[in-house]
């Protein structure tokens, strides 16, 4: 058995650990349960429907829940309108350019007609965000009569959007007339089609609001990280810095006084300077220097780590003099969460995320598993520091030849020297044999 | 024309700037207390405590990613908050006496606030702590691994001793979930790989080409997207409102310093200071035995070869000091890049944060982003670097027990088979 500190000390930086392992796993089955789902076939929208209507160019449908347009819909609307108009003739010139186009048409519109036709009934029966019993695509897809490999933009938009119920109706009227020339209009009910992400994920396109607030919100970013300075941000600055120095002044303590988050932040910095050095060490240890001039390069820096980790260690001794000194209060029970990461607080963040290209799937695996296992072996590495220090002294400690302190010397050399994964034998030659 | 521009600000003007400034910062604090509560405060009306207590807590606390933390009590809360200053170094002796049942202290409270404020981007990180992710992201860096996980956890370790086959056990369960988590990684990009091909083109805008899990997801589900937007939407209102602010703060903090001159003057003579946390010491403890022993295996190694490098060359010409000078001034100047790099946080220069994924053709225009291939040859030799740490010190544990057994007679020590 270990002894009391040593083994709440070494459980508690396993159980540390393991929940950072667990809550990595708890963040990433939330978002395959989300990935999943939406790579199997999407179901229909929970509210029940009344009954599907007939041929959208017959009627006028008032939505069966009341929303009455808004101006903004209205507005929303007329850009609609334009867009499907732009879209007519980008789609003329597309038919013209090419003859063979109309019979792939048809043929894509297998595929994509049951969505046409769907979606026609679709905004014409409801627009209370649920679904026709048969008609099944999601809000967002949009009518193309261009084959689903010709990315472009030659598509009829029809954007359902999901924000404003009341809009539909009124589309569903503009839609038809577009349609009629090219779609075969169908008036019969048809069979539930499925959606699945794979067969028609390029239908797809974000409703109106959503990227208006989209890009609203980029806009408010960028803005908000540019402008760090201006007139009135320098009187707000020195106010500001007035205003904290009083605070401190009548606070009776002396302003050189360390904070823990500043003595904190100090001696990771100075852990990062330690394994600086060691790898710059072992770097110059393993070069292997030709000539006299490089052998004095080599040693002159080697000199050059000593001194810089000599500081270091100063650096520390006077952090730990000063922790020493201030500690007259009992602290409170908890942890407390780290300050922000440096990462986060950085003004980089401020801005919209910058972005990460990647240029195939094992690309993406590749770069995911290289950051689990950079992170699995720092974890190691301290968990092994961490261990060093407690389980070595426990070795040297103990004397006593007995089986009690082989057994843990075969444990902590398990622990230690194999990651908890192998380990030895140990074979006593004196044993008599009975 | 007249004039536009006064010197002087109209009075009712300036009794306008004051509401209206603690109006729009009202707006863009999380739990958004009521201006009132504000005016309140300054007067020490214990009415304005909780209301404060709470939005300290939203503030100081980093508001965990996944899922809302379980709402603490007030009482909680407040000595969270407590816990939290002292730890940054709160000035204010007074905030640390306040009753934990958040009766009283709207004054020491606010005063606390506007202290968060002056010191840094508070409302800007709080902002991009909660800020809307429509995209998939992923870190570039280590520097939340290398943060300590999120709540804080009251310790509640049977202490008693424990054997040390409780602590392999638990080795292995870790080494289990490691190799779960890599599982799920792969599976869920996977997933990601297939989703970005599946929509491409989708996107209104053109640089990022394909929909991502979240937009999917809010075509997929209109109601989530409907709640998707309403957050999107306040965030931006809350952007709004911190352009604004900045343009009206000024008024603020003058403010301030009036609330502060009410009270009443703190006793000189500290009696009570903030103790650092003893898993600070600890940590603290652990990097002065690694320096130190890092500056004694400098010493050992430097001492043999300087003394063999002396040998061979003797007394040399004065070609001979001229490179020495060439070389001390390299030697010296690689070794503050070097200092540089844990200093100034001088790995600002590699990539650090969230980037958004973006699938693309390969052989794509550069310039629009970081490549993920870059990132994975900086992560490659990041990897060897840790290998290399790790394996040294496992070598170093080897060579000490091996020391420690092999004083023995009779044991014959073997080691289990290599990789």
């Amino acid at each position: 058995m270990l002894p009391a500190d040593c083994s709440s000390r070494l459980v508690a930086e396993l159980r540390d650990a393991l929940d950072s392992c667990a809550q990595r796993q708890r963040q990433l089955e939330r978002s395959l349960r989300i990935s999943r789902r939406l790579l199997r076939a999407w179901e229909p929208a929970k509210t029940p429907v009344p009954e599907p209507t007939p041929g959208p160019e017959t009627d006028e449908e008032v939505p069966s829940s009341a929303c009455s347009p808004s101006p903004q819909d209205l507005k929303e609307l007329e850009l609609l309108t334009q867009v499907l108009e732009k879209a007519v003739r980008v789609r003329k010139g597309i038919s013209k350019a090419g003859g063979d186009k109309a019979p792939t048409v048809k043929s894509e519109s297998t595929a994509t007609s049951p969505a046409t036709r769907a979606s026609t009934r679709l905004r014409a029966s409801d627009w209370t965000g649920s679904h026709a019993s048969e008609t099944k695509p999601p809000r967002g897809i949009r009518q193309t009569r261009v084959p689903a490999k010709d990315l472009s933009e030659h598509r009829l938009v029809s954007v359902e959007d999901p924000a404003c119920i009341g809009r539909g109706a009124r589309a569903a009227k503009l839609e038809p007339s577009r349609r009629s020339q090219e779609t075969v209009p169908l008036a019969a009910p048809q069979a539930r089609e499925v959606f699945t992400l794979k067969d028609k994920g390029i239908l797809l396109q974000l409703p109106v609001a959503f990227r208006k607030a989209a890009s609203q919100n980029s806009r408010l970013w960028a803005q908000l990280s540019s402008t760090h300075t201006s007139d009135s941000g320098d009187a707000a600055t020195t106010a500001k810095n007035h205003f904290l120095q009083k605070m401190q002044t009548t606070s009776g303590w002396p302003s050189s006084r360390l904070s823990p988050a500043e003595v904190e932040a100090e001696v990771g910095r100075l852990q990062k300077a330690c394994s600086l050095l060691r790898l710059r060490m072992g770097e110059e240890l393993t070069a292997d220097p030709k000539d006299w001039m490089q052998e004095y390069r080599c040693l002159l820096t080697l000199e050059g780590l000593q001194a810089l980790a000599g500081q270091c260690l100063h650096r520390l001794q006077e952090l730990r003099t000063a922790v020493v000194e201030q500690q007259l209060e009992p602290w409170p029970e908890g942890r407390l969460p780290r300050a922000s990461s440096p990462c986060g607080g950085g003004a980089d963040t401020i801005r919209s995320p910058p972005l990460l290209l990647y240029s195939s799937t094992q690309e993406l695996q590749t770069l995911a598993a290289l950051r689990l296992r950079v992170a699995m072996l720092n974890q190691q590495i301290h968990l092994e520091k961490v261990l060093m220090a407690e389980l070595l002294p426990l070795v040297r400690e103990q004397e006593p030849l007995g089986p009690p302190w082989l057994a843990l010397c075969r444990a902590v050399h398990s622990l230690l020297c194999e990651g908890g994964e192998r380990f030895l034998t140990i074979l006593r030659e004196d044993e008599p044999a009975d | 024309m007249g004039r536009r521009r006064r010197r002087r600000v109209d009075p009712a003007d300036a009794a306008r700037a004051l509401p209206e400034a603690i109006a729009v910062l009202t707006r863009t604090l999380p739990t958004g207390p009521s201006p009132e509560t504000f005016r309140r405060a300054k007067f020490d009306r214990p009415e304005a405590a909780p209301a404060l207590w709470r939005l300290l807590f939203c503030v100081l606390s980093p508001m965990p990613a996944d899922g809302a933390s379980p709402s603490l009590a007030l009482e909680a809360q407040a000595r969270s908050v407590k816990a939290a200053l002292r730890f940054q170094g709160y000035p204010r002796r007074a905030l640390a006496q306040l009753p934990d049942d958040g009766s009283q202290g709207g004054r020491e409270l606010l005063l606390a606030l506007a202290w968060l404020l002056a010191r840094g981007p508070t409302l800007e990180q709080l902002l991009a702590q909660s800020r809307v992710r429509l995209g998939d992201e992923m870190p570039v860096c280590e520097c939340e691994s290398l943060a300590s996980p999120g709540p804080a956890v009251p310790s509640v370790e049977a202490d008693g001793c424990v054997d040390i086959r409780h602590l392999q056990w638990l080795m292995g369960k870790l080494r289990f979930r490691w190799r779960k988590l890599m599982a799920s990684q792969q599976e869920q990009c996977a997933l990601l790989g297939k989703i970005h091909s599946y929509t491409r083109g989708c996107h209104s805008d053109r640089s990022l080409g394909h929909l991502s899990v979240t937009e999917t997801e809010l075509l997929r589900d209109p109601e989530g997207g409907q709640q998707l937007l309403q957050r999107l939407e306040r965030e931006n209102v809350r952007l709004e409102a911190a352009l604004e602010w900045r343009r009206r703060e000024l008024v603020f903090w003058q403010w301030m310093d009036t609330v502060l001159g009410a009270c009443p003057p703190e006793a000189s003579q500290p009696t009570f200071l903030p103790k650092i946390p003893a898993q600070g010491a600890a940590e603290l403890e652990l990097v002065v035995r690694e320096l130190q022993a890092l500056q004694e295996e400098l010493q050992g190694v430097a001492e043999t070869r300087w003394a063999a490098w002396e040998a061979r060359v003797g007394g040399h010409g004065p070609e001979w000091s001229a490179s020495r000078r060439a070389l001390q001034e390299a030697v010296r100047q690689d070794l503050v890049a070097l200092q540089w790099a844990w200093e100034r946080g001088g790995g600002l220069a590699q990539p650090h944060g969230p980037h958004r994924l973006v699938r693309t053709e390969a052989g794509a225009p550069e310039g629009r982003g970081l490549q993920a291939t870059e990132v994975i040859e900086v992560l490659r030799s990041r990897e060897a670097c840790l290998e290399v740490v790790l394996g040294q010190l496992q070598g170093q544990c080897r060579q000490e027990l091996a020391r420690l057994v092999g004083t023995l007679p009779g044991l014959i020590w073997i080691p289990p088979p290599g990789r």
